[in-house]
């Protein structure tokens, strides 16, 4: 062996360089296990912690302690990169060294060859492509063996023909679920399935006789969300940051039938974004086709329960970006669902309507929308011979076809943030631009009708939270300051004001002849719902009221702030309270 | 001493997967309790255009310097420092892309997505070297290529591979390289890219998967003398296939051959081949022929079996495309669902699918039915490229001298000098002592 110094030091160069690399492996790889075995997210501090942060959402100690040691983690976590990175270096040079030592060393000890002539040359040749010819059958063999495997091990389940193909679920000519057929008109029109009844009016088509009190039972959750009605059965949602669930009501009785909550929603992330206090996770109310009941919450889960109380479906549609919390209702067309999900500040922001199958919660359509965030609830009318959904946000007032989602027309008119959703009324759609003025717009028009569309308004006390009432060719409205309005809906005429000074945040309804006036600290008012005024009666509910009524069966159901309420016709007996 | 060295020196290659394994863990999303949004995940911005045409610049003089080095200068050592130059540019401060082996894939997906634009650059890249193959060999794989220079730099002791089973494995890269065009033309991805097993290296991150590939290799490597580049690198199989048409070509001596077989020790490829004159040994010219006729004979019935075969690929090799990847999932979850954790990529994708199972099943099913055509031309190119090899292992190939194979020599030069002449060229030993020709 040669033993020069030169190649001594390029020994010893190479064991060094080698024994550096080994060092440097072992730190970076007990680095990389440690990091895995501590992930410093699931330490039990931070979990607990985030477990505490659960059940007291408004804990700000909590909540200041998870962000320190959040911050902790994460520097932590930067060093341990930065560390990894010079590792990787120092790793780089160490390689360089051991390899450029050892191949020299390497060198320096090879055996200059002393090849012998090869006289045997051309025989040699022809035994090498013998060989090789072998060799390539072999070669052959395993890289089909290797695409069989690859093909068995890869089965797959789509069809291999276009006929098979349209068998697949969600195909055109799979075996779906059955189609369902909705509901007769008439049903809707005798339930309450929605916010402020079946066409979002507020009007019942049954008389309302009477405010006795039939039956009062508590709300597990709060929630601004309305009551909706079928059959024998009202539904009501409510909520918090840990937990958002739907309640069922025995509608003779006020017992409660079941409780479910909406969780596990696929995509939803863990943690919900904050709301505030005075819009609640459950401020949208629900919906129902009659076989399913729907409810939508504030943190984006939209979840279809069946009657019996078992969830049908779950879907995410967050996040909402909502600057005070997301809070239109849910809407109706058949047994499709109609989402308005406006949000933003900005028209930008990504603002869209969806239609979702009521059965499976599959999209149908859905539609981007130019607007920035808003808090009304669409309405579906029958209007100059077509349906249309009508929808409010800043700065468009705009209608849609529910089949397929096609915008019909568009009217630049609402310059403020929309809360009061609109009503259809002696042919037209009455809307209110808060702080501005009360619109009707005719909706026969097609593309941009801003200039053309707009029937009449009025200026003199506009309301900024309750809906307008559209009852048959007379509209009502309450401001928040509890004046009361009636207008004709054809030409905006005003029949009468009359003032009850008290704050009022539930939009009013109309039962039969009656208009329903539910101020927040509880004062319950009757008005004739007509040309005249006449005050039919008044009482008092020791309760916070928010919600808007809903009436079905001759009953009227209220949500108070702990309370549901149903208020029956004279003679009717308060039930047992359950 | 000298099996330790080599043992620490594997070793190391092998923790290298380590420390990138570390570098590929991400922050979670932050726990932010309000106000703060997620910024959107971007792409980087594309590569300034002044700095693409820099790079083809560079790449156009590092093949012009390799052509001189080889011809002109004759210089190893030249080609050495190229190779470095290239490793650092190419490899280091590129991180490999962009690069002449993936860009044929950019070429086939323009052909058959009209969308896409192929860029100049890429045109540059994939086609100067094959243009410079044509006329002049393998001057890319010489000095150019980032990841030659890494193997080439790696190898310690080579040991001779022996040429039969060398001449087999030569057809892979041209598997590979129907692979990677087929699933670009397709527009699934270039795959190319994506299992390239030494770009990782470059980019200090990577999957566990392709750098394990990517570490074995630059361990055969110390031994086998550019493993990737020999028996996988698919942009190799296409310079072989120019090189075998160069008007010039790699030449151990100008002078007449000794046959001392020091340029066939020399060569760590075993790209050297020796002389083998045509119409001799035991089977004689007629056997050969008649061997000849069989292997054209059974060239279009592999073409066909080879095709046939490839048909029955397709719904596998389609499930590599995410969309056909999603719509079996969708389908799989309707039939027999998985409960997928919140969050994850899973339950989000089928989250998605859910909301228009139609697109999805349409989308899959006209990527379906490219990926049938698809694959009954990859099976027909492997059945093509085993049978061409058959022939060409079948014809005698009447060589009187040593010297480098067209298609298998890289140029590496290191056979220069081995040679006697060269050597009593170049002044660096008498004459008197060449040996005599054989």
């Amino acid at each position: 062996m040669n033993t020069t110094p030169f190649h001594r030091a390029l020994w010893l160069t190479g064991w060094i360089a080698g024994l550096f690399c080994l060092l440097v492996c072992a730190l970076l790889v007990y680095e990389h296990f440690a990091a895995a075995v501590n992930d410093p997210w699931k330490a039990p501090q931070l979990l607990a912690l985030k477990d505490k942060l659960a059940a007291e959402p408004r804990n700000e100690a909590v909540q200041k302690e998870i962000r320190r040691l959040d911050q902790k983690f994460r520097q932590k976590t930067r060093l341990r990169l930065a560390l990894d990175q010079s590792g990787a270096w120092l790793l780089l040079g160490g390689t360089l060294a051991l390899v450029l030592a050892a191949g020299k060393a390497a060198a320096l000890q090879r055996t200059p060859p002393l090849p012998q002539p090869k006289t045997d040359a051309g025989e040699q040749s022809l035994i090498l492509a013998s060989r090789a010819r072998r060799s390539l059958g072999g070669v052959a063999l395993a890289v089909a063996g290797a695409l069989l495997l690859i093909r068995l091990g890869n089965p797959s389940v789509l069809p291999a023909n276009q006929a098979a193909g349209q068998k697949l679920p969600g195909q055109a000519g799979a075996a779906q679920t059955p189609a369902e057929e909705a509901p007769a008109l008439s049903e809707f029109q005798n339930n309450w399935p929605r916010f402020r009844g079946w066409d979002g009016s507020g009007a019942a088509a049954q008389t309302n006789s009477g405010t006795n009190v039939a039956w009062r039972s508590p709300i597990p959750a709060p929630g601004h969300s309305s009551p909706v009605v079928w059959g024998d059965r009202v539904f009501i949602s409510g909520g918090t940051a840990a937990k958002r669930e739907v309640f069922c009501y025995n509608v003779a009785s006020g017992a409660l039938l079941w409780q479910r909550a909406v969780e596990q929603v696929p995509g939803s992330p863990p943690k919900v974004p904050e709301v505030p206090e005075d819009t609640t996770y459950a401020a949208s109310t629900m919906a129902t086709d009659g076989r399913r009941v729907y409810a939508i919450f504030a943190n984006g889960d939209l979840g279809a329960l069946n009657f019996d109380g078992s969830v049908a479906w779950t879907k995410y549609l967050g996040p909402l970006k909502n600057p005070y919390g997301y809070a239109a209702s849910l809407a109706l067309w058949g047994t499709n669902l109609l989402v308005q999900l406006d949000a933003g500040d900005t028209p930008e922001e990504g603002s869209k309507l969806i239609s979702l199958q009521g059965a499976n919660g599959r999209v149908l359509w859905e539609r981007s929308r130019p607007v920035s965030a808003s808090w009304a609830t669409p309405i579906v009318v029958e209007a100059a011979g077509r349906t249309q959904i009508i929808t409010l946000s800043k700065p468009f007032v705009i209608a849609y076809a529910p089949a397929d989602g096609t915008e019909l027309w568009r009217a630049d008119l609402l310059a403020n943030e929309v809360v009061p959703s609109p009503v259809f009324a002696g042919g037209l759609v009455v809307l209110i631009n808060p702080a501005d003025k009360l619109l009707a717009l005719r909706p026969d028009g097609a593309g941009d009708v801003t200039k053309t569309c707009v029937a009449w308004t009025n200026e003199e006390n506009v309301p900024d939270i309750p809906s307008p009432a559209g009852g048959g060719d007379l509209v009502f409205t309450v401001t928040s300051m509890g004046m009361v309005k009636c207008f004709e809906a054809r030409d905006g005429k005003k029949n009468w004001e009359t003032n009850f000074d008290t704050e009022v945040k539930a939009s009013p309804g109309i039962a039969g002849d009656r208009l329903v006036v539910l101020s927040v600290n509880g004062l319950l008012v009757l008005l004739r719902a007509g040309r005249e005024l006449e005050e039919i009666g008044r009482s008092q509910l020791a309760d916070k009221f928010i919600a808007s009524p809903a009436f079905a069966g001759g009953r009227i159901f209220l949500r108070g702030a702990t309370n549901l309420y149903c208020l029956g016709p004279e003679g009717v007996q308060p039930a047992k309270q359950p | 001493m000298l099996r330790r060295l080599k043992f620490l020196g594997a070793l190391g290659v092998m923790l290298l997967l380590a420390w990138v394994v570390c570098a590929e863990q991400r922050f979670p999303p932050p726990d932010f309790e309000s106000g703060y949004r997620l910024p959107p995940t971007s792409a980087p911005a594309a590569r300034q255009l002044w700095r693409q045409y820099a790079d083809a610049g560079v790449f156009l003089a590092a093949l012009a310097a390799a052509l001189w080095l080889i011809y002109k200068k004759r210089s190893r050592r030249g080609l050495f420092w190229l190779s470095l130059f290239s490793l650092a540019y190419f490899g280091f401060f590129r991180k490999g892309c962009i690069c002449a082996i993936g860009s044929p894939q950019n070429i086939v997906y323009a052909l058959f997505d009209p969308d896409y634009a192929v860029p100049v650059t890429a045109l540059i890249f994939c086609f100067a070297p094959i243009v410079v193959a044509l006329f002049a060999g393998r001057a890319f794989c010489a000095g150019v290529c980032p990841q030659g220079a890494l193997q080439d730099f790696m190898l310690i002791k080579p040991v001779t591979v022996p040429p039969w089973l060398e001449q087999a494995l030569s057809v892979i890269p041209y598997v590979f390289l129907g692979a990677g065009l087929i699933y670009a033309g397709t527009g699934t991805g270039f795959v190319i890219c994506r299992y390239d097993p030494l770009v990782p290296f470059f980019r200090l991150s990577g999957g566990s998967f392709i750098l394990t590939l990517g570490a074995a290799f630059l361990l055969a490597g110390m031994f086998v003398g550019r493993p990737y580049c020999r028996f996988l690198c698919p942009y190799g199989g296409l310079l072989r296939l120019a090189s075998l048409a160069s008007k010039w070509r790699v030449r151990v001596t100008p002078d007449a051959c000794t046959q001392c077989r020091l340029c066939e020790q020399s060569c760590p490829f075993g790209a050297m081949r020796e002389p083998a004159p045509a119409g001799t040994g035991p089977q004689g010219l007629g056997a050969a022929r008649i061997r000849l006729g069989w292997t054209l004979a059974l060239l279009p019935v592999l073409v066909a079996a080879g095709a046939w075969a490839g048909s029955k690929l397709s719904p596998a090799a389609a499930q590599l495309d995410p969309a056909v990847a999603l719509a079996e999932r969708y389908v799989r979850q309707q039939s027999a669902p998985v409960q997928y954790g919140l969050m994850t990529p899973e339950a989000l994708s089928l989250q998605r699918a859910s909301d228009n199972p139609e697109a999805i099943l349409k989308a899959a099913a006209d990527l379906r039915r490219r990926f049938d055509l698809a694959c009954w031309l990859f099976g027909g190119w492997i059945g093509l490229v085993i049978g061409l090899k058959l022939l060409a292992l079948s014809v005698l190939p009447g060589r009187t001298d040593y010297e480098p194979d067209r298609g298998a020599c890289f140029g590496c030069a290191r056979c220069f000098t081995a040679c006697p002449n060269e050597r009593v060229r170049l002044g660096w030993m008498p004459a008197a002592e060449k040996p005599a020709p054989l």
